[in-house]
C-alpha cells in the first residue's frame, strides 16, 4: 500500500506514469460518482464499498475535494465517511484536492485512475468535488457516471438542463429517507443512512458495464476518454510553455501595451502567437 | 511545484468532543496545507492505515477524553511496526503535564494543550518538517 501511495503522490505532483504501466490498465469498471455537494456521495461509497466487498470485489477510491483559491489550502472531509474501510487490504482510498483545476476531478485524476486499474482493483471509483450543473469531466474518465441528487432539489425543468443531468447513466435520489421525489426519468432512490436501495445501485452499476460491454459502447468510451485526457495533457503542457514564453521582454512590453490601452487584447494574442515556441518539443517531454 | 504539506488530523478512541480538531483542521487548511480529516473514533490501525493510503506528511491526534497514552502509544506502535518513517507526528487535547513527557518519550514531537494558537501549530509544522 505504502509503494501505491508514493507512486499516486507523484503523479499528483505532476510526474509522468512509470513506463509500462499504461499497458497494464483497462480491466478495472471505472465509476464517476458525482453531484453537488452535500448530497450524501461519500457516504453512498462507503455504502458501495460494503456492498462490493460482500461480492469479493477490491474497490480503489479517488475522492476529490476543492482547493482554496485564496490560501492553496484544503480541508479533505470525505474519507472520514468510509474510515470503517481503511484496514481492509482490499479497498485502496485516496483524498485529493483540485489544486484549482476547474471540471470537477483534478489534473491528476485520468493517471490515478491508470494506477489503481493497473494495481487489480476491481472497481476504481472517483468521487468528484460537489459538482455544479457545468463540472462534467468525469464523464471522460468514467465508464458508468452516476450523478447523485437529493429530495428537494429542483423541479422538472432543474432535470432537463444541459451538463451535469446529462452526463447520467444512472440517476440516484439519495437521503431517501426524508421523503419521495417524483423524477422526470428513472432514478434509484437510496439512503446511505438506511442502506436502502444499495443492492439495487450496485446491480444498475454492472448491467450498466455489462450494456457496453454487450453494445461496444465501452470502446467508443474509452477511445473518447483517451483522446481527452492526451489532450488536456498537451493543452496543459502548451498553457507552461505560453507562460514561459510571457516572461520575455517582449512579450512583457505587449501586455503593457494593452493595460496601457495602446493595444486591444485580440492584437495583443496575434502579436503574442509569434514569441511561442509551439515547435519547442523540450517543453513537452514526460516530467 | 512542490505540493503542499499534507497533514491528516484524527480522533483516537472513545471520545466526541470534535470542535478543537477542526479548529486546527480549519486552521491548517487556511495555512496552506491539504488537510485530510477523519474524524472522531478512530482506531489506531485505521489512523496508521489513513496515513500511509493519503501519504501524509504529518499526523495531528486529539483526545480529550483520557485515552491518549494507550491509543497514542499504539499508533507509534503501528508506525514502527509498517516501518512508516518520516512522518511528523503531533498531539493535542487535555493531556496532563507528566503524559506530555512521556508522549514525547514515545516519538510524538509536541503536543499542543488548551489555549494554543493556530499560529503555534502552523509555525512549529513548517518548521519541523
Amino acid at each position: 500500500m505504502s509503494d501505491l501511495s508514493k507512486l499516486v503522490s507523484r503523479l499528483e505532483n505532476g510526474a509522468a506514469l512509470p513506463g509500462k504501466l499504461y499497458a497494464k490498465t483497462g480491466r478495472a469498471h471505472i465509476v464517476g460518482i458525482t453531484g453537488p455537494p452535500g448530497v450524501g456521495k461519500s457516504s453512498l461509497i462507503d455504502r458501495l464499498i460494503e456492498e462490493y466487498r460482500r461480492q469479493k470485489k477490491t474497490v480503489g477510491v479517488i475522492a476529490i475535494d476543492p482547493t482554496s483559491p485564496i490560501t492553496g489550502g484544503a480541508l479533505l472531509g470525505d474519507r472520514l465517511r468510509m474510515q470503517r474501510h481503511s484496514e481492509d487490504a482490499g479497498v485502496f482510498i485516496r483524498s485529493l484536492a483540485t489544486r484549482n483545476h476547474r471540471g470537477g476531478v483534478t489534473d491528476s485524476t485520468p493517471a490515478i485512475v491508470h494506477v489503481l486499474d493497473a494495481a487489480g482493483f476491481d472497481l476504481v471509483i472517483v468521487e468528484t468535488v460537489g459538482a455544479g450543473q457545468d463540472e462534467v469531466e468525469v464523464a471522460d474518465v468514467a465508464d458508468t457516471v452516476v450523478v447523485v441528487l437529493m429530495p428537494e432539489l429542483g423541479d422538472a425543468i432543474q432535470q432537463a438542463k444541459s451538463g451535469l443531468m446529462e452526463i447520467a447513466d444512472i440517476l440516484v435520489i439519495n437521503k431517501s429517507d426524508l421523503g419521495a421525489t417524483k423524477t422526470a426519468r428513472p432514478a434509484i432512490h437510496t439512503s446511505a443512512k438506511t442502506g436502502e436501495g444499495i443492492v439495487e445501485l450496485v446491480a444498475a452499476i454492472a448491467a450498466h458495464h455489462k450494456a457496453l460491454v454487450k453494445s461496444g459502447d465501452l470502446a467508443k468510451r474509452r477511445a473518447r476518454a483517451a483522446r481527452a485526457e492526451v489532450i488536456r495533457l498537451l493543452q496543459s503542457r502548451m498553457a507552461e510553455s505560453i507562460l514561459r514564453a510571457l516572461e520575455s521582454t517582449r512579450a512583457q512590453k505587449i501586455l503593457t501595451d494593452v493595460t496601457q490601452r495602446k493595444l486591444d487584447p485580440f492584437d495583443a494574442v496575434a502579436k503574442l502567437a509569434g514569441e511561442i515556441n509551439h515547435g519547442n518539443t523540450s517543453s513537452y517531454r514526460r516530467p | 511545484m512542490p505540493r503542499p504539506l499534507k497533514v491528516l488530523i484524527a480522533k483516537a478512541g472513545l471520545d466526541g468532543h470534535e470542535r478543537g480538531a477542526l479548529v486546527v483542521a480549519m486552521g491548517l487548511r487556511d495555512a496552506g496545507m491539504e488537510v485530510v480529516y477523519t474524524g472522531i473514533r478512530n482506531t489506531p490501525e485505521q489512523i496508521v492505515a489513513s496515513a500511509i493510503q493519503e501519504d501524509v506528511d504529518v499526523i495531528g491526534l486529539s483526545s480529550l477524553s483520557g485515552g491518549h497514552m494507550a491509543q497514542f502509544k499504539r499508533v507509534m506502535e503501528l508506525l514502527k511496526k509498517e516501518k512508516i518513517k518520516g512522518k511528523l507526528v503531533f498531539a493535542g487535547g487535555i493531556i496532563p503535564d507528566d503524559d506530555v513527557k512521556k508522549l514525547k518519550k514515545l516519538g510524538i514531537k509536541e503536543v499542543f494543550g488548551p489555549g494554543s494558537s493556530i499560529a503555534s501549530i502552523v509555525e512549529f509544522l513548517k518548521k519541523n518538517v
